[in-house]
């Protein structure tokens, strides 16, 4: 029997996704065992032809890590999505946007304008930017087009299954492997790692006392932070509370406070939202005046409770 | 209401145990008031959650109150 074919691709993403895929050490030996990769743009030199020359639905899973930010992006994850019988949104970012997504908070203009002409590492007298055609004596130069708004992949196409994480933990992506190898596939849509939150499979748990009490907002380099005592009692923005756990507490167990990359649970929508909902009661003053005295030493909220989400809240960003 | 024809939609929400009863009490007594707002009753203004906010901002409602 043929063995399963698999591709991998990446859109607006950091190559972090593809570096989990090396993690697996010789747990990739296995996979390799059990598939055939027939598409990875960082490891195989595969071109998008020969990817168009499969027959529709012959990839048996696609992996897609990475936000939706090009025509390029969306076109290719149009073309993976009838090749592919089971596509799944690899990492944070493909997942509910993820950092690129953080984008949606300003809008192209911008970006461009900072990127190419503000930022004092740049000498752009010309204001030369990227056009998406050129013409010079040759032909006509092209570039994607870059899109006003980053989105998630489930916002572009029909997304079967999400891996979590940024990046996904090794175990997580073997054990989806397996499932899917085996054919023992929870129903569709279903974020692959336990719904539950962070704080539940948290090791400083039991260091939590019975109500937290929040007076002053700390960032993590401004004070020693004690390695037993849970983050929000250090008066430290930790968003576990409202993020899903799997994550195996990597970031605690290196002393620093969860950012909230799993994503929430599935009872949640707003991730952001939800985190400040928890945190808002943590808060132990009642006067208007001081809550909004220890608010303020929120440095970027957007940025923070929405850290790895905005794409896939109902914030969404700037309005356009 | 007769703002330039403007007519605001506004979701409240609305304690079970005094603002709701108000409302109640509003009704049963036959005062009128504008159709405007649309009552949810919560068992606590405690339970509203920031997402419910920003949910009936995102449906289309020019404001939203909680009493409580």
């Amino acid at each position: 029997m043929a063995k399963p074919k698999v591709a991998f691709y990446w859109c607006a993403s950091c190559g972090g996704c593809e570096e989990a895929i090396v993690d697996l050490a010789e747990g990739v030996l296995k996979v390799v065992e059990a598939v055939d990769i027939v598409f990875w743009p960082v490891a195989l030199d595969i071109k998008r032809k020969d990817v168009e020359a499969m027959p529709d639905g012959s990839i048996a899973v696609t992996f897609i890590n990475g936000a939706i930010r090009t025509s390029e992006q969306e076109e290719m994850v149009h073309m993976l999505r009838k090749k592919s019988g089971l596509v799944v949104a690899f990492g944070s970012c493909s997942h509910i946007g993820g950092i690129p997504a953080l984008a949606n908070l300003t809008d192209k203009a911008s970006i461009f304008k900072k990127a190419y002409s503000t930022t004092v590492t740049t000498v752009n007298p010309e204001m030369t930017y990227p056009q998406e055609s050129f013409k010079v004596k040759e032909g006509t130069l092209t570039l994607p087009k870059f899109y006003d708004h980053v989105y998630a992949l489930d916002e572009v196409i029909d997304v079967d299954y999400y891996l979590p994480g940024c990046t996904v933990p090794t175990d997580l992506i073997l054990n989806a492997v397996t499932a899917i190898l085996e054919g023992k596939l929870p129903p569709k849509g279903t974020v692959l790692s336990p719904n539950k939150s962070l704080c539940e499979t948290c090791p400083r748990n039991d260091s939590k006392p019975e109500k937290l009490k929040i007076t002053k907002i700390y960032r993590p380099w401004e004070i020693m932070i004690d390695p037993e005592k849970c983050f929000l009692e250090q008066g430290l923005i930790c968003i576990g509370p409202a993020t899903r756990t799997g994550c195996n507490e990597r970031c605690i167990s290196a002393n620093m406070p969860c950012r909230g990359c799993m994503g929430p649970t599935d009872q949640v929508t707003d991730q952001g939202a939800k985190f400040l909902s928890a945190f808002a009661s943590l808060l132990d003053v009642t006067d208007e005046k001081e809550i909004q005295k220890i608010m303020e030493q929120v440095a970027d909220p957007a940025g923070t409770f929405y850290r790895f989400s905005l794409s896939h809240s109902i914030l969404k960003g700037k309005v356009k | 209401m007769a703002n330039n024809g403007f007519s605001p939609k506004i979701v409240g929400f609305l304690c079970r145990w005094c603002s709701y009863q108000g409302a109640d009490l509003a009704g049963t007594s036959r005062i009128k008031y504008p159709p405007n707002l649309v009552p949810i009753k919560v068992m606590c203004s405690g339970r509203v959650d920031p997402s419910f906010v920003m949910k009936a901002f995102e449906m289309g409602a020019d404001a939203v109150c909680v009493f409580g």
